[in-house]
């Protein structure tokens, strides 16, 4: 590890810090409808599609909304990349993406998964880049801060169940937050050269005099929300290493800090929303915890390297750098790598899979926590409240008093919400990795043996259900078991997790505001973070540890016992 | 043939899921005897 590693990630820290407030106002002013500089445009699209702005819905009718709204993009999505071989835009006549696939990815980028068994500058048409995959990364995204926005609203009122307007959320999250910002985040990719074309792929000559086709695209403009939505679905298939992507030291801070600029804004949001900025900080704070840990173990153990290559003088200078870009080192990989699984963006900058047993283990508690640490945008948030209840129902236990959560009574159907959303998420991880370790189709996939192998395995169910969709590499995700699995694993982590956690904004919404008494568990101070970050890792961690003693911790004893996979 | 079966499937999970909204609505619904306030 280095000074200039360190310096690094604390001025990435220090920035995310310096963005959470004014990032927070600003999404504020968006859903409170006090943003109207485009409202000429927001009134054309109400009118356009039947919408009455003014009506407050109902949590069944917003949940409702949702799941349609998700149904159809993503039946589209599906037909648009079976026929992209009929529609424009497609000067490489790509043709039309395998049915297993089209449904993985139409599932996956509805899902704000992003999940990708191509690639996608060899499978996709600029038409599927463009219209298909692009409008996933806008409309998930927004979904997802809506849904977080509907929740903070329930805690917030009184309302007979009434928990806002989904279509309006989504025009507003989309028009005045992530249009505008992709744009500007696109021009600075630009400006530092990352490439925005539609030019065909140029043919170049190596210095060893071979040919190489060089994938042209518009770029900029793909990679800009892919950051900024939590998406992580990559134009290249190397994703943010790619130089054409990702070609300066600023274009790779850029990447990683946008991840977070709206998962922290909404913290501060959040707190404005339930006026009680003191917990809104409380969550961030939770949430910091975690990214700390996660960075500072991802670090030391990719800068300690693989003590065989040490043991035998052929060690990398500086740690561990296989399946890593020069470009970035050390430091910037295991920062990218712990930022990217925290938010539930999946866009990687080096090879999770290349990582030393416990730098790969980072990644995967990360997703495994539930992608909260900030997480996805709107699931980050969302995810933390729904533990935040949680941890004031234990505490409620211990105290033996009736637990309240900012004013609102917690009882048993909150409880059987929170537990629905903690429960379905291992669930589908555990049964279907449990189930590809057993079946034939799930092994022919497998290239690596051993705690390896399970890892592979274990990191692809993880990563589909927590709507991360970075890969580990080394399975080939591409077969009828893997992609229809993966496709309805991204669908089950979202879907299946939002309904009850509507359901709990609902819920909250038709209880009456109590005022706060001496029993009432403080959720401002620091006792109220330790035991969140109490829950989440017994809740967390402690559901996946013997699947990961099995995988990258035994794979970290045999390792320093001189065995690799 | 089988992309039949996968808009089946598409359709059948957002079907569940729906379904999954009025179930979690009844469990909510179970509580009446409980305080609401």
């Amino acid at each position: 590890m280095t000074a200039n590693g360190w310096l690094q990630i604390l001025v990435f820290s220090l920035a995310v810090l310096a963005i959470t407030k004014p990032a927070g106002l600003y999404i504020l002013r968006v859903y409170d409808g006090s943003m109207r500089w485009l409202a000429p445009v927001e009134r054309l699209i109400y009118r356009v599609c039947g919408i009455d702005p003014d009506e407050d819905q109902h949590w069944t009718r917003y949940a409702a909304g949702l799941l349609l709204f998700s149904a159809v993009s993503m039946l589209v999505t599906y037909v648009a990349l079976r026929l992209q071989n009929h529609l424009p835009l497609n000067p490489f006549a790509r043709g039309p993406v395998v049915d297993r696939q089209a449904f993985e990815t139409a599932a996956s980028f509805t899902a704000n998964t992003n999940w990708q068994s191509y690639s996608g500058e060899t499978t996709m048409s600029y038409f599927s880049q463009m219209t298909q995959l692009a409008f996933h990364n806008f409309a998930s995204a927004a979904v997802g801060v809506a849904a977080a926005v509907a929740l903070a609203r329930g805690i917030a009122r009184r309302s007979d169940g009434r928990i806002g307007n989904f279509w309006t959320d989504l025009v507003r999250g989309t028009l005045y937050l992530f249009l505008p910002a992709s744009f500007i985040l696109a021009l600075l990719f630009v400006q530092q050269g990352t490439i925005q074309n539609f030019a065909h792929h140029v043919t170049a000559t190596t210095v060893e005099g071979a040919k190489q086709v060089l994938a042209m695209g518009p770029v900029a403009s793909q990679s800009a929300i892919k950051q900024l939505g939590t998406n992580g679905g990559g134009f290249f298939n190397a994703n943010a290493a790619h130089p054409f992507e990702s070609p300066t030291p600023w274009t790779n801070f850029l990447s990683m800090f946008t991840i977070f600029i709206v998962p922290a804004g909404l913290t501060y949001t959040y707190g404005r929303m339930v006026k009680n900025q003191k917990h809104g900080w409380a969550l961030w704070a939770a949430m910091f915890v975690l990214f700390a840990a996660g960075v500072t173990t991802a670090y030391w153990a990719e800068a300690r390297g693989n003590p065989i290559h040490v043991a035998r003088g052929v060690a990398a200078a500086g740690g561990n750098m296989e399946g890593k870009e020069v470009r970035f080192g050390i430091a910037n990989s295991a920062l990218y790598a712990t930022v990217t699984t925290d938010a539930s963006c999946g866009a990687v900058n080096s090879m999770h899979d290349s990582f030393t047993p416990l730098g790969g283990l980072v990644p995967l508690v990360n997703i495994q926590l539930g992608e909260l640490i900030f997480g996805g945008v709107g699931s980050g948030l969302y995810g933390m409240i729904v533990m935040a209840v949680l941890t004031v129902f234990i505490a409620g236990l211990m105290v033996g008093r009736t637990p309240e959560y900012l004013g609102k009574k917690i009882q048993s159907r909150e409880v059987r919400m929170a537990m629905l959303y903690v429960l379905i998420f291992p669930a589908y991880i555990l049964i279907l990795t449990a189930a590809s370790v057993l079946l034939p189709a799930g092994l022919t996939g497998l290239n690596n043996a051993g705690p390896h192998g399970l890892s592979e395995i274990l990191y692809a169910f993880t990563s589909v259900t927590g709507n991360n969709g970075s890969a580990f590499a080394g399975l080939t995700g591409s077969s009828y078991w893997y992609n229809t699995t993966l496709g309805l694993g991204t669908l089950f982590g979202r879907f299946a997790m939002m309904v009850p956690m509507l359901a709990l904004g609902g819920f909250l919404a038709e209880r009456k505001a109590v005022p706060e008494s001496l029993g009432t568990f403080p959720v401002t101070t620091p006792l109220f973070v330790v035991l969140l970050l109490g829950v989440i890792l017994i809740v967390g961690a402690l559901t996946f540890f013997p699947a990961l003693s099995l995988g990258p911790i035994v794979e970290h004893l045999l390792m320093n016992a001189g065995r690799v996979f | 043939m089988l992309d039949i079966i996968y808009i089946a499937v598409t359709v059948a999970f957002f079907a569940l899921m729906l379904a999954y909204v009025r179930g979690c609505e009844r469990l909510g619904r179970d509580e009446t005897g409980e305080e609401r306030s």
